[in-house]
């Protein structure tokens, strides 16, 4: 009786047991049935903005060589080869270069795949010709995707479409991590019985047995932890995704899906970027081997890195090789032919990754869009950047400050920054922030504020020449001046040199970079005219109104002294600074334009006459330790800085190229015991003489008219009457003192006429 | 604000340049303070300093070279482009390629003027104003630049109802044309 009741009782509980089991497993697999399909199906790759370089234009006469031009190509991945194939390879043919140019999207436009035919020339392009022989005026290469704009410890990724991906790599991803892909229904059994066996006799686990479908979900949906419940969950809704989509789905959303690689704070998702980290080229062009090593490294991103563990890696793509070969993704010669490749991965940092310029470009964009729409919506960013010149900067500045660095302080090494733009359009082409060009941290380009000391200089003088009070040849006292200070201190200011110098021309005081001369000077025009010059020239906050203002105490970053002197260097007009170009949304519409701008900010007399005297800067004063390095017959002009106690050594000056700003200094506002000639003018010459600069040669404003002066006196001569004779642009009709025996020669004036119209001719 | 400030005064400045010269006389600027010889320049030089030094005739006007530009093969092709964009409505794009050609030939004044036309179709009469400034006095010796170059000034500042203004930049886009007839 007992017996039978305890019976029944066991029956209907086990019944009420199994029944909400069955329920609740009902439940439990609707509810990730659900989550799997609909988030699956909704779900939109993150997609960070991605920037890209200025793309080079090719045209007949650019001064380019061939070896340079096969540079150009090589940076973007180009493969030399005997025959062209696919797009991305070029072969050389004597002095001609056929390149299969890739498909390319620019800011304006989308170009088809195409063969492009580069003659050279001795020194420039020759003639470039499509492949029916036809001319093309003006051909742009692809630009240089230099990085990405992703969340804080975000995902980075290109997405890429299924004829994108060569056939090869879904093929080697079946035969090396699932070869029942196209048969199984998420799970394979089998697979995950051997993996359980061997995880149980190792007492760990230690093999995965998931298919694709499995680590595509593990990445999708789960958190990183290994345990039963989750490895259950997980075949479920494997299960489930496979009832939902196509085999075919699965593999292009495991394609873009999985993680390859950590890049500091940049997790790297998805082959097509993988490609682009590990090889700098799109998927499409890998060969076998790079293939192998993309699929060696899913098993591990990090152990089997292949730059941190190149053998590691090495072993384990021979390995996925062998396998190809087993399962006939690839014959044994090929298979062998590969193993026989180095593994062909690009040098970390090699190429496109230029956080100082990035950090330029993020800083732009932020003010105009949310940090959503940056790290998600898969924006395309068009910059200023020319790899170039940003190569050079880079180099530049580390070699002259290693040969400047000579430990003077054991905790500190001296740093530097460098900003270069186009002074017409006023791009910035090229940003360093400091030594280490691989380290995304201070960007002292941006944000290293420092006294901009004599830079200033060029900003007084030129207001002096507004008030037309003054010419370039104007004398004035270098001499001891007093200045009481409003809180009553008496301040002193001396030269450099602490001597005195008296009567100088203005050009001359300017090239020499007296102190005692340009504080007279600036008293006497007055502050707050100077003041709104730095404003009308750029500078976006009141510089404060102190005599010391005159000799640099205003505070700058290397960028706002670019901006500065690039209305200098472009006559007067001011553009805003510009490292983005466009904007394009993710289906290729413009969101966002930012036009080249111009704006007349003094009046373009004044500011020729300053950049004449600038160029006696480099000629005859401050910047002359630099003529030995430039080219012969370049004409630059330029202004040295230096702060008080030799802090901040600076140099800003510009060709008819380009503006370079350069600061050294210490982080710490250490002396440096660097002058401005001695710390920044030596990597300011060595870009200037790397970078292919053509002169400065603005055409004389016809209110003006070209004398020469003793640079001594400020005294009028005839050109070649002295050794000290400069020459200058003072306003048509200005009277000067002539100086004594140095009058006017009548022949010899005319035949230096003819010789000047000559040359005018000639130019 | 400071802008117009700046191109008005510039305007006058050029106007009364302009002006003057075409009376054929300037007047001297006013004199530089006298020079005095520096301490270290020795015996010689101290006569000087009882006579004031000899004035020279006032630093004449050189005779501007004649010149004309021109815009190169790849340049032109480009410019091309941008009056197709800009035939079919498409202003901003044809300002993108024209910048294209800016950056390979920054100093030619065409193109400067061209870029400054299609801001005059956008209605960016600042811009414009601005672009044609910057052509005048990047063709200097190019009186036909130049009398292109103040006719997209003139167009500018009527856009603004600028339209006195806007006469006189007429007037010296004519003044530049008949020059070249002229010659």
């Amino acid at each position: 009786m007992a017996r039978s009741r305890w019976k029944k009782v066991f029956w209907s509980s086990a019944l009420v047991v199994l029944t909400v089991g069955a329920i609740s497993g009902a439940v439990w697999y609707v509810y990730l049935d659900r989550l799997v399909s609909s988030q699956f199906e909704g779900r939109r790759w993150t997609l960070p903005a991605h920037v890209y370089a200025s793309p080079l234009e090719l045209y007949a006469g650019l001064q380019l060589t061939q070896a340079e031009v096969k540079h150009e190509l090589e940076r973007l991945q180009y493969r030399r080869v005997e025959r062209l194939e696919r797009p991305g390879t070029y072969r050389q043919q004597g002095a001609r270069i056929d390149v299969a140019l890739r498909p390319a999207a620019f800011a304006d436009e989308a170009r088809p795949a195409f063969i492009l035919s580069i003659q050279c020339g001795a020194a420039a392009i020759d003639s470039l010709r499509d492949s029916n022989g036809q001319d093309m005026p003006i051909v742009r290469l692809e630009p240089l995707m230099i990085g990405s704009i992703f969340p804080i410890h975000g995902e980075d990724r290109i997405v890429v479409t299924p004829d994108e991906v060569p056939p090869m790599l879904p093929a080697a991803l079946k035969a090396v991590e699932d070869r029942k892909f196209d048969r199984h229904h998420g799970v394979d059994p089998e697979a995950l019985l051997r993996a359980l066996w061997v995880d149980m006799r190792a007492g760990q686990f230690e093999q995965g047995g998931s298919t694709l479908t499995q680590q595509l979900v593990k990445s999708y949906f789960l958190d990183p932890r290994r345990d039963v419940s989750r490895k259950a969950r997980e075949a479920v809704m494997a299960f489930a995704l496979e009832s939902h989509f196509s085999k075919a789905d699965l593999m292009n959303a495991y394609i873009n899906e999985i993680f390859l690689g950590q890049d500091g704070d940049r997790a790297i998702h998805g082959f097509g970027l993988a490609s682009q980290f590990y090889f700098g080229k799109p998927l499409s062009e890998l060969d076998t081997s790079e293939i192998a090593v993309m699929v060696a490294i899913v098993r591990g991103p990090s152990y089997y890195d292949p730059r941190r563990h190149a053998k590691r890696a090495q072993a384990r793509r021979d390995l996925v090789l062998k396998l190809m070969a087993e399962q006939h993704v690839i014959t044994q010669p090929q298979a062998q032919a590969a193993i026989a490749k180095p593994l062909g991965v690009l040098a970390r940092g090699a190429g496109s990754y230029y956080p100082g310029y990035l950090d330029f470009v993020r800083r732009v964009l932020r003010r105009d869009y949310r940090e959503e729409d940056l790290t998600k919506a898969g924006l395309r960013i068009y910059t200023s950047l020319e790899p170039r010149a940003q190569e050079q900067a880079e180099q530049a500045l580390d070699r002259e400050l290693t040969r400047l660095d000579k430990g003077k302080y054991p905790s500190a090494s001296l740093e530097g920054a460098v900003v270069v733009t186009t002074p017409q359009s006023g791009d910035v082409i090229a940003i360093v922030g400091g030594r280490n060009v691989a380290f995304d941290g201070f960007n002292r380009a941006l944000d290293g504020r420092r006294p901009m000391g004599s830079l200033i200089k060029p900003f007084i003088y030129l207001t002096a020449l507004e008030t037309g009070r003054y010419n370039a040849a104007t004398v004035i006292q270098d001499q001891p001046v007093q200045i009481r200070l409003t809180n009553g201190e008496l301040w002193r200011p001396e030269n450099f040199t602490h001597q005195t110098y008296g009567p100088v021309p203005l050009v001359h005081a300017l090239a020499e970079s007296l102190n005692l001369a340009t504080v007279g000077l600036g008293m006497d025009v007055g502050l707050p005219k100077i003041a709104q010059t730095l404003q009308r020239f750029g500078l976006d906050r009141p510089a404060p109104q102190v005599p010391a203002m005159l000799l640099g105490s205003v505070e700058v970053t290397p960028l706002e002294a670019a901006q500065l002197y690039n209305g200098l260097a472009n006559g007067g007009f001011r553009n805003p600074l510009r490292a983005v170009r466009a904007v394009i949304s993710d289906d290729g519409k413009a969101v966002k334009a930012f036009p080249l701008q111009v704006t007349p900010v003094a009046p373009p007399e004044a500011v020729y006459a300053v950049d004449r005297m600038m160029e006696q800067v480099m000629d005859r004063g401050t910047g002359r330790p630099a003529r030995p390095v430039l080219p012969a017959n370049l004409v630059v002009a330029g202004k040295s800085g230096t702060s008080s106690d030799l802090r901040d050594s600076w140099f800003a000056g510009f060709s008819g190229s380009h503006v370079v700003v350069v600061w050294v200094g210490y982080d710490a506002d250490l002396p440096t015991g660097l002058t401005g000639s001695q710390g920044a003018l030596p990597v300011w010459a060595r870009l200037m003489a790397g970078m292919q600069e053509t002169s400065w040669e603005a055409p004389m404003p016809e209110t003006l008219a070209e004398t020469w002066i003793d640079y001594g006196t400020g005294e009028r001569v005839e050109k070649g009457c002295s050794q000290d004779a400069v020459p200058i642009a003072v306003p048509v009709g200005t009277q000067l003192p002539v100086k004594a025996g140095c009058g006017q020669n009548a022949l010899q004036s005319i035949v230096e006429r003819a010789g000047e119209w000559l040359r005018d001719i000639i130019r | 604000m400071m802008m117009k400030n700046w191109s008005l005064r510039w305007m006058t400045i050029a106007a009364v340049a302009a002006l003057l010269s075409a009376c054929g006389a300037l007047p001297p600027t006013s004199l530089p303070p006298a020079s005095q010889p520096r301490p270290e320049q020795g015996p010689g030089s101290s006569q000087t300093q009882s006579r004031p030094p000899p004035q020279e005739a006032p630093i004449e006007q050189p005779r501007p070279v004649p010149k004309q530009f021109h815009l190169g093969p790849a340049s032109l092709s480009l410019v091309s482009q941008a009056h197709k964009q800009s035939q079919s409505g498409d202003l901003g794009g044809a300002a993108a390629t024209l910048e294209r050609a800016l950056r390979i030939e920054p100093n030619n004044p065409l193109l400067w003027i061209e870029l400054g036309q299609v801001r005059l179709s956008e209605n960016d009469g600042d811009q414009a104003d601005s672009m044609g400034r910057k052509a005048i006095g990047l063709a200097t010796g190019d009186a036909q630049a130049q009398s292109v170059a103040w006719r997209l000034v003139a167009d500018s500042l009527r856009l603004r109802h600028r339209n006195s203004e806007a006469a006189e930049a007429d007037q010296k886009a004519a003044g530049l044309a008949a020059s070249i007839t002229a010659r």
